[in-house]
Order: structure tokens, then C-alpha cells, then sequence
């Protein structure tokens, strides 16, 4: 499973970088965040197997004849959106208040086998032509989509869930906003103050910018000098501040990552990331527990004294905030923008 | 703070909560983040928290200089 394979930002030339990604992450959702709930809500009847079985097949997802004909790129691509659908879609089932259950997340690491493989759900294998990996993973999406909405329905139907809240946070999330991640760099870039707050008193810290700051335990921020590059990893499990920062790329969660990272530093960032960085520099790896999860402040990219606060928050990326890349230099924005796939997790 | 510690040599059945790399290696704290209520996370609180740099060196072995720091909890540490 751990081959050496590149977990650099994925370019649309090579097909099989992003196939992989949607592979691992839906895997990753499916068998380590969704599956569990529905059994943990099986386990204490309040969603039981049989409520599951009564739901009714939502017409968008019954297969569409003229897919055949898309070409490989516009398939990846829904996938690629079909899953952001399906992310979010759990992130707002999950986070509302079911009558009578209170899951917490050790509670979806104990139903998921994180401390006793007896639990652990089984994976599925991705082996085929690309051809082959794409059509098996739209009709995989089609169904774990198929799952979500029976719950979803079962929780509405059952009154479980309210159903005006379940409307208005749907309608929020559909809302449009600029990623908070970014937003806090740029700002801790301009403003000393701010940083020296952020750094002293995390997620309070934010609020100052409007940014609901969460509640998932503390934020360490850890900030990249001239002399030390920071990097985050949970070994334990993935533990990050997403609530406030969005999800993690599906190598964080990856025991490729975690064990690697930890072992070598150095030539995993440079192997994985394409990272080189220079031996005067120390290397601090954080271990996150889910107690106190890290965000890294990258360094000020240069050449950019004469740009706008909105417009530094867009060189800002989703692994410089792990320490898996730098902030991008000006020049290299537009390469980003198609490869960064922001997903919020509504919690 | 500034205090060499050891982390123990312990197998718990259940959350560890605490990476088998470090058990039995050396460190020191950098840091104190106290009890930590996390109620979306867990139930109940855990002994007080603290950050304990380690050496990869000393963890792995090899020529590295670069460090590790890894939050730990207090059970989890003995003086040194």
C-alpha cells in the first residue's frame, strides 16, 4: 500500500494522481467517518437497518446513459465534485443535534477500529485500467450517495432531526465564502498585532475577522521562519483543525504520510512534496492530539509588498498550512487555482 | 517547563492517546496546555497536557537534527 507515490498537488495531465485522491478520500469518509455513525446509530436503534431499507431512491442518482460518452477529464472532474457533494452533504448531516444521541468523535474512533482492529471496516480494492478505477468509483459514489440520503431521510422522517434547521444549514452551505484559511495568513502577514494574538490565543484570535473560531479543543499555531519549517502530522489518527481551516488532502489521513513523515522529515518532503529544504533550517514535526490541533503560518511569499490583503490570501494553500508546501509565489497563482479543492467541513 | 522527562513504557488496551514511537524515549517540555475540555471530541476531561520535544535522533536513530514535538499527557510521563 505505501509505494512511492507522488502526493505533490495533482495536475490534470496525470489522470492517475487525481483517481487516486478521489479513491482514498472516498474511502476515507466512507469506512472511517460515515459507516461508523450509521452503525453506531444501528447499535442503539435510532437508525436501524431496516429504517434504512424504507428510504426512496433519490432520482439524481440513477445512472445517466449519455456518460459513457464524457471524456476522461470531465468524468474525473464530476467525480471530483460528486465527492465534494457527498463530503459536505455528511459534514451537514453529522452535525446536527439528533433527540436522544450524543456521538462524539472518540466515538466514531472506537466504532471504526482505530484501537481494536476487530471493528475495522473493510476496504475496497482500486485495481483495473484508469477506465476501469473511474467507472468503478462513479457507481461506488452513486451508492455510498444512495446510503447518505436514506440516513438523512430516516433521521427527517423519524423526527430525529429538525427539519428547518437541516433546511437552513443546507442553504448555508451553499452560500459562497472566501476560505477562512487563507484569510488568517494574509492577515497575520499585514498586521503584527493579529499575528502575535493568533499565535498567543489561537482560535479566539480569529473572530476579530468575522470567522466563527470553533470549538474542536485548542489551535497551536506554529510559525515558519528563516531558520525552522514546521510540519503538522497526527499519527494517532488525523486529528486537524478543520472546523476552522477546511478538510485535509487525503494523504494526511494516509499511514504512507504519518509513518514517513516521522522517520525522515527531511527527504519525505522532499520525495512526497518537492520540498527542498535547506540543511541550516530545522525541521519541528508536530504530533497532534486532538486536543490541541496545529495550524503552520507560512512565510510571507516575496515579491509581495504591493499586493492587496484579499489578493495575498489567495497564495495561501491548503498544504502550507500542514507545512507540505510554501505559500505560493505570485507568478505560480494561476497554476494553482484548478488544483486546490477547498472543502469546509460544516461543523 | 525545561523538564527532562521519559516517556513510559505502556501498552493500554483501548485509546492510547499516545504514539508507541516515543514510549520509553527521552525528552524535554516545551510547553504546558493544562486540562483541555473538548466536549465535541470526548467526554470528560484528560490529565493535563504538555508539549515534549524529542530528537528524531533519538527516536530513530540516523544523523538527523531535526526534532519532533509531540503533545503528550501527564500519565504518560515520568521525571528523568
Amino acid at each position: 500500500m505505501a509505494k512511492n507515490r507522488k502526493a505533490a498537488k495533482p495536475h490534470m495531465h496525470d489522470h492517475e494522481v487525481h483517481v487516486r485522491a478521489v479513491e482514498e478520500d472516498l474511502e476515507y469518509y466512507r469506512t472511517k467517518r460515515f459507516e461508523p455513525r450509521v452503525i453506531y446509530f444501528a447499535r442503539r436503534g435510532a437508525v436501524t437497518f431496516y429504517d434504512l431499507l424504507k428510504a426512496n431512491p433519490s432520482p439524481k442518482h440513477t445512472v445517466k446513459p449519455s456518460k459513457a460518452r464524457k471524456g476522461m477529464e470531465a468524468r474525473i472532474r464530476a467525480l471530483e465534485d460528486g465527492l465534494d457533494d457527498y463530503v459536505r452533504g455528511f459534514g451537514l448531516v453529522s452535525s446536527l443535534p439528533v433527540k436522544g444521541i450524543e456521538m462524539v468523535i472518540e466515538d466514531t474512533r472506537k466504532e471504526r477500529g482505530d484501537y481494536d482492529d476487530f471493528f475495522r471496516i473493510a476496504k475496497k480494492e482500486h485495481d483495473g485500467t484508469l477506465e476501469q478505477r473511474i467507472a468503478r468509483l462513479e457507481r461506488d459514489l452513486r451508492d455510498c450517495k444512495t446510503l447518505l440520503d436514506a440516513f438523512a431521510q430516516a433521521l427527517l422522517r423519524k423526527g430525529l432531526i429538525d427539519q428547518k434547521e437541516f433546511r437552513r444549514r443546507q442553504e448555508a452551505l451553499s452560500a459562497e465564502t472566501e476560505w477562512s484559511g487563507g484569510r488568517i495568513v494574509a492577515r497575520a502577514w499585514v498586521d503584527p498585532e493579529f499575528k502575535a494574538n493568533l499565535i498567543a490565543t489561537g482560535r479566539q484570535a480569529v473572530r476579530e475577522l468575522g470567522i466563527p473560531p470553533g470549538r474542536l479543543g485548542k489551535l497551536g499555531v506554529v510559525e515558519n521562519t528563516e531558520s525552522v519549517h514546521n510540519i503538522v502530522v497526527c499519527t494517532l489518527c488525523s486529528c486537524y483543525p478543520h472546523d476552522l481551516l477546511g478538510d485535509t488532502p487525503w494523504w494526511y489521513k494516509h499511514d504512507s504520510y504519518k509513518q514517513r513523515i516521522i522517520r525522515d522529515p527531511r527527504g519525505t518532503l522532499e520525495a512526497m512534496f518537492h520540498l527542498r529544504i535547506p540543511p541550516s533550517v530545522e525541521i519541528r514535526v508536530h504530533d497532534s492530539t486532538s486536543d490541541v490541533r496545529y495550524m503552520v503560518l507560512p512565510q510571507r511569499p516575496p515579491d509581495t509588498e504591493e499586493i492587496s490583503e484579499e489578493e495575498l490570501a489567495k497564495l495561501v494553500t491548503i498544504d502550507s498550512l500542514i507545512g507540505a508546501g510554501d505559500a505560493l509565489h505570485p507568478s505560480r497563482r494561476k497554476e494553482a487555482e484548478r488544483t486546490e479543492r477547498v472543502r469546509p467541513v460544516y461543523a | 517547563m525545561g523538564d527532562q522527562v521519559r516517556i513510559k513504557q505502556e501498552n493500554p488496551v483501548g485509546n492510547p492517546r499516545t504514539p508507541k514511537h516515543i514510549r520509553g524515549k527521552k525528552g524535554v517540555i516545551v510547553a504546558l496546555h493544562g486540562v483541555i475540555p473538548n466536549p465535541q471530541d470526548h467526554r470528560g476531561l484528560y490529565s493535563p497536557l504538555y508539549t515534549v520535544l524529542f530528537d528524531v535522533k533519538e527516536i530513530f536513530g540516523g544523523s538527523s537534527h531535526d526534532k519532533h514535538r509531540v503533545d503528550v499527557h501527564e500519565e504518560w510521563l515520568e521525571a528523568e
